[in-house]
């Protein structure tokens, strides 16, 4: 059991403000996400948890224990770090059992621990090697395995997968959540790709400037961004924004932007009519357009069209604005040539112009 | 061709190096097993007529009347005021260079005591002096020791605070983490990994202690606690000098450095290529 709670946190460096007071709970078992642009105060927020930097304010607790006055030696949260951070002077094997060491296990109890954590990640033919002689996933599998044989109260993981290429990547996340499913224990993860946050998160947390944007499931955040922001950080290609005005044509709400007018489907009706003549931001997916509807005009301009195979990614200008439009298998046009375009306004999302939060 | 060239000129670099350095060295060792005739011929003459070993005889036996007491005393000075000085200054030096290393915002003691070592030796005399006589520590052991420490622990400071800058720290939070006390970190995790630079910076600390000539000369009256450089010295002043006496004494005062050396060997290279790549 390993419930996490930061009350009133805040750190200042100086007068430097990193992290401003924030609460936030990390319940018992969760894969929490900490994401946001480099600088926005997600990784301080796991060093403080880690106990490897000292709280400015507010309190940290564990199991509604207060822990941010212990040494990080007594708090029982082991960390993986982008670095990896492993003895460079000692074997794998002496690697994965420096903490029991240090705490003066008995060795038999240290080698099956070992043994067992180098099985699971499946590192058992490296136990002897040292450290520079393995790859970066080697590494990073390593590092991870330092971490688990601890069997830690919660674990925190600290951009781990940065400095790995593309594919390894992807095959440490599946396994990094794999790990989660079978051992259920409380992890705090941090990185600033928001595909890693979508896919191994129960809870994500979007930080900027040292203050929670928005925290909530992945599809929460990703369906309902509080913000132009989270909007934009959460999704990839970024949401595409365009700047307009509500619009009554014949009772019928809808925004104008430029030449271009969206109807609003119904649950957007009571915040268009609170906004009133106010400007806003009509926000939409990449993947929320339609082509080629029927009863539009080729109004659009495709500029460049990006193929992947799977999907078709096309830059577009429609009516000024230049827009990300993607589109699930292949797209049979040429660039400069004019298409029909239409949204989806059911996926659509509407924002204040000034302040950028989501209407409600 | 170009390739071959450059390989050859680098051979040629090597090779001056080394002869500039054992050339002198060789002189020595000839004039050392020469008699005084066969050093006085003219024209000169490379190779002894007759290989002479006594002085060195002369030089390791305790017998009365020979200089070999002198020396060896002098020797054994050198090593106990050298090595005490360099173990005394590591001790120190470890704690200090990972608190500037750590802490930025300290440097400024650091720099300030950089400062003091730019200070040519002369101006320390007066006021050393001083300080040894009011604590009666003029010409014995700890007075000189005390004085080599001043010289060797703000180099060997300034040395290993480098080193430890360029040791990754995410290895010493990993070790936090895993439950090393901070001193621990320090024992287990950072001076393991500072092996190398802390080898090579103790043998140059001890060098400059074993080599220092002008405050062991100033601040020893006799042999009770008197260095090797100002014994040497002392054999060349005054009545019949035996240049190849001096020379035997020379290449004797060489050997312990040299198994220093050679028993530092390997982390000497990496240390010295370790703190090159990194100012």
């Amino acid at each position: 059991m390993a419930r996490v709670e930061l009350v009133k946190v805040a750190k200042r460096y100086g007068k430097q403000t990193v992290l401003s007071p924030l609460d936030l709970t990390i319940p018992d078992g969760s894969f929490t996400v900490l994401v946001g642009p480099s600088g926005c105060g997600k990784s301080t927020l796991l060093r403080l948890l880690a106990g490897l930097d000292t709280l400015s304010e507010g309190a940290i607790l564990l199991d509604a224990k207060q822990i941010n006055d212990l040494d990080p030696a007594d708090r029982d949260i082991a960390m993986v770090f982008q670095s990896y951070a492993l003895y460079p002077h000692l074997t794998v094997a002496e690697n994965l059992g420096f903490h029991m060491k240090v705490k003066r296990v008995k060795r038999e109890e240290q080698e099956g621990k070992i043994a067992r954590v180098a099985e699971i990640l499946g590192i058992s033919k490296l136990l002897n090697r040292f450290p520079r002689a393995l790859s970066g996933g080697q590494r990073q599998r390593v590092a991870m395995g330092r971490a688990m044989v601890r069997n830690p109260q919660v674990f925190l993981f600290d951009e781990p997968l940065s400095n790995l290429d593309a594919q390894l990547r992807m095959e440490l996340r599946a396994e990094i959540k794999a790990l989660h499913q079978r051992f259920k224990t409380t992890m705090v993860y941090v990185t600033h790709d928001q595909v890693e946050a979508m896919t191994l998160a129960d809870q994500i947390v979007v930080m900027r400037d040292g203050v929670i944007v928005q925290q909530g499931k992945p599809l929460e955040i990703y369906d309902f961004p509080v913000n132009t922001f989270v909007a934009r950080f959460i999704g990839s290609p970024p949401m595409n924004l365009l700047e307009g005005q509500l619009d009554i044509q014949q009772g019928q709400p809808g925004v104008l932007c430029n030449g271009l007018r969206f109807t609003l489907p119904a649950r957007w009706h009571d915040a268009a009519s609170r906004q009133g003549n106010k400007p806003v931001l009509v926000g939409v997916r990449a993947q929320d357009f339609i082509l080629d509807p029927a009863s539009a005009q080729p109004t659009a301009t495709v500029k460049l069209i990006e193929v992947t195979g799977e999907s078709s990614l096309l830059h577009i200008d429609w009516q000024g604005f230049s827009l990300h439009v993607q589109f699930a298998g292949r797209v049979d046009a040429q660039p400069e040539q004019a298409i029909a375009l239409a949204i989806n306004s059911e996926k659509m999302h509407l924002f204040d112009a000034e302040s950028g939060n989501r209407l409600s | 061709m170009k390739r071959k060239l450059r390989l050859v000129l680098r051979y040629l670099a090597a090779l001056l190096v080394a002869v500039s350095i054992l050339g002198p060295m060789l002189w020595l060792f000839l004039m050392s097993v020469s008699s005084n005739n066969d050093l006085a011929r003219i024209p000169l003459e490379w190779l002894p007529r007759k290989w002479d070993f006594s002085r060195y005889a002369a030089l390791v036996s305790l017998e009365p009347g020979q200089p070999g007491a002198l020396f060896l005393h002098a020797l054994g000075n050198s090593i106990l005021v050298a090595t005490s000085a360099t173990l005394i200054s590591l001790l120190l030096a470890i704690p200090a260079a990972f608190s500037f290393s750590r802490y930025p915002g300290r440097d400024g003691w650091l720099f300030g005591s950089l400062a003091i070592y730019m200070v040519p030796p002369v101006a320390f005399v007066l006021p050393l002096y001083f300080v040894l006589q009011q604590l009666n520590l003029l010409n014995t052991h700890l007075g000189l020791v005390l004085v080599y420490c001043s010289l060797i622990l703000p180099f060997l400071t300034w040395m290993l605070k480098n080193q430890f800058d360029a040791l990754p720290r995410d290895i010493e939070l990993a070790a936090r983490l895993d439950g090393l006390r901070f001193w621990q970190v320090l024992l287990r995790i950072t001076l393991p990994l500072a092996k190398p630079v802390l080898g090579a910076s103790a043998l140059f600390g001890w060098l400059l202690a074993w080599d220092e000539f002008f405050y062991a000369l100033l601040f020893t009256s006799n042999i009770s606690a008197q260095t090797l450089p100002v014994t040497i010295a002392g054999f060349t002043a005054g009545r019949a000098t035996d240049d190849g006496l001096i020379a035997a004494v020379g290449i004797l005062a060489s050997v312990p450095p040299l198994f220093i050396a050679i028993w530092l060997q390997k982390s000497l290279v990496n240390g010295l290529a370790s703190g090159g790549s990194k100012g």
